[in-house]
């Protein structure tokens, strides 16, 4: 008998800790992305005013998290309601059934950059990676293209890259071993890994953006490729570090909705707010990333919008998506067995 | 402080009070809670590496044919036999001086110990990522003093891992010591120095040998719990030495790759309690050596 018991009270934790991570009420939801300074800014912009607006109140949680995100869609009921992923993996989910289809009479598609707009999901904002290095380290010497990155000589000492098989890494890398940009895809991979195999020894990863501010500002790794919204929250904070644009590579965050999410229409409505010229024009400067609406950049002072990768778009090189939906998983094969060897 | 420490050997070793039936129910609770919240979905992830992409076993082909994967696991396994080596040099005289020191100054340095234990996880690497990077406090003052020219590499490689996880697995090699060496009669080393030998030769040939179950118990603690270590190898570690841990993580977060995820974790697994047999074997050995 008291064994039944504890077996009920272990049924009535189990149920509390299943419960726990979905909204307690209807009008809740969750919007999930990669914490730091870019989810206070989506807060701020998108959720505060979206709940002022609907009434409905919107949890953060983060980090994103793909593996989470999979297994919350497997036990058909995911806590997260909109969830902010790397545009590659929103074509990826989408294509494996993990995303629900958007609805675009609530989302109005006309007036976003139709290169981050997918059946399954609509940019959140477009970033571009950048080279960026502490100007201490250097003297005078100021490196400019992703050439001088692979410059051990000229540019001695640690270099930061992303850590993950994502696009960026690779694309740099045939650009620093002289590719011509419209000649990128389809990927030569040997190339890629051949011209990193040279500083192989010198890289430092970073998995997430603070980590790479961290290095960058104690001169752990003086060089890096960066996301430039967090070259631009250095810089906000006083530290002077050094950025070029040259061929920076632009790519976009998605949101999206988990399949089998208990309120779609807000899910939905959550997207369409966000998206609108207003909320994205707000992110934008809060945060130093571009705005995926085209309306956008009319909201914005001449000055503000200076600091965002559309007023970079000279020598721009926009990621190709299609090309890393269809080709992720064979290289991130590649990606992680380069990287163990 | 002998509230926290593990029992002593001499009671750990006799027969222990048989078990009312009635104390079943109490374990019951905890032992239903582990089935289904940490039983369970482990092995529902072992079942995914040999039932996803394809029902079969090519996961496991792929695992043992991959030479990246084995070098995960060598550098995994000497990672820790590293971590576990340095850990037991230093662990050793701490053990030594609790078990000596008068009590005050004993229980102090204890504290210093468990204090270690009893702080995040992440705070503690972090805070190693402030000493050992180029311009942490360590290189500059090395550099202050006119010792170096440029800053030593101490952390993104070998060093740095294997100084976090020595840091962090220090209590774990001076609990079962010390509870080995407090069985250890003082009349024992009073009487080899009697005998005329010196301090050397006490210890190689009195403390050293009975201190051994402490040794093996901590050392393979420390092995194993390093074998499944993900935070501070991925903080403090560079490109060339994956461990096991982060390349699970890797599979499982990033390439959603659960299948093979699955495998390697089913591998280490194996691996993991292949040692704790040996441990088990052990620790029965020195009890029945010490029994007859």
């Amino acid at each position: 008998m008291r064994a039944l018991q504890s077996i009920g009270v272990i049924g009535a934790i189990l149920g509390a800790l299943t419960l726990s991570g979905t909204p307690a009420h209807a009008k809740d939801m969750v919007f999930t992305s990669w914490g730091g300074t870019t989810q206070d800014a989506q807060k701020q912009s998108w959720a505060v005013p979206f709940s002022k607006q609907s009434g409905v109140t919107v949890l953060q949680d983060g980090p994103t998290d793909y593996g989470k995100l999979k297994a919350m869609v497997e036990s058909g009921k995911p806590a997260w309601t909109v969830v902010d992923v790397e545009n590659d993996f929103a074509v990826k989910a989408g294509k494996d059934g993990l995303l629900e289809p958007l609805d675009f009479s609530i989302i109005d598609k006309s007036t976003l950059d139709p290169r981050f707009v997918t059946p399954y999901s609509v940019g959140s904002f477009y970033y571009s990676f950048v080279l960026g290095f502490n100007k201490d380290q250097f003297g005078k010497k100021t490196p400019k293209s992703w050439a001088d990155l692979f410059d051990l000589k000229t540019f001695p000492g640690k270099r930061t890259l992303y850590k993950w098989s994502a696009p960026g890494v690779l694309e740099l890398a045939l650009l620093a071993d002289g590719v011509a940009p419209n000649a990128l895809y389809p990927l030569d991979l040997d190339r890629a890994f051949k011209k990193l195999d040279t500083i192989k020894s010198s890289i430092v990863w970073w998995s997430g953006g603070a980590q790479s501010q961290q290095l960058l500002v104690s001169g752990e790794a003086p060089i890096g490729m960066f996301w430039n919204g967090r070259i631009d929250a250095i810089r906000k904070s006083g530290v002077d570090v050094g950025v070029s644009w040259e061929q920076n590579l632009a790519a976009a965050d998605a949101l999206v909705v988990p399949k089998g999410v208990a309120d779609k229409d807000t899910a939905m409505r959550f997207i369409a707010f966000a998206s609108s010229a207003q909320a994205q024009a707000d992110f934008a400067r809060a945060s130093g990333y571009a705005p995926i609406n085209l309306g956008s950049k009319a909201l914005m002072k001449p000055e503000e919008a200076a600091a965002l990768p559309d007023s970079h778009s000279q020598g721009q090189i926009t990621l190709d998506m299609a090309y890393w939906a269809e080709h992720r998983d064979a290289v991130a094969k590649r990606w992680y067995e380069w990287q163990g060897k | 402080m002998s509230s926290i420490s593990i029992p002593n050997r001499r009671n750990a070793a006799a027969r222990p009070p048989p078990v009312p039936s009635s104390g079943v129910s109490f374990v019951l609770p905890a032992l239903l809670l582990i089935l289904a919240v940490f039983i369970l979905p482990v092995v529902m992830l072992l079942l995914r590496s040999v039932t996803e992409p394809d029902p079969g076993l090519q996961n496991y082909r792929e695992l043992f044919e991959s030479a990246t994967v084995a070098r995960v696991f060598v550098n995994t396994f000497v990672v820790s036999g590293l971590v576990t080596a340095i850990a037991l040099l230093i662990g050793f005289p701490i053990a030594w001086l609790l078990v000596i020191l008068p009590k005050r100054w004993a229980d102090l340095l204890f504290g210093i110990v468990i204090l270690s234990m009893w702080t995040n996880l992440l705070a503690r690497t972090y805070a190693w990522m402030v000493l050992l990077q180029r311009t942490g406090i360590i290189n500059k003052t090395l550099m202050g003093l006119g010792l170096i020219d440029t800053p030593l590499p101490l952390v993104n490689n070998l060093v740095g891992v294997t100084i976090g996880m020595t840091y962090i697995m220090l209590p774990f090699i001076v609990l079962p010591l010390v509870t080995t060496m407090r069985a250890i009669e003082p009349d024992l080393l009073r009487a080899a120095a009697l005998c005329g030998a010196g301090r050397w030769e006490a210890f190689r040939r009195v403390l050293l040998p009975l201190s051994l179950p402490g040794i093996a118990a901590g050392g393979l603690l420390t092995f194993v719990m390093s074998l499944g270590y993900f935070v501070t190898p991925s903080l403090l570690g560079g490109a060339g030495n994956m461990m096991a841990a982060e390349l699970i993580a890797q599979l499982v977060q990033s390439l959603l790759n659960w299948g093979l995820g699955g495998a390697t974790a089913f591998a280490l697994l194996v691996l993991t309690l292949a040692l704790y047999a040996v441990q088990l074997r052990l620790l029965q050995r020195g009890r029945s050596q010490r029994g007859g």
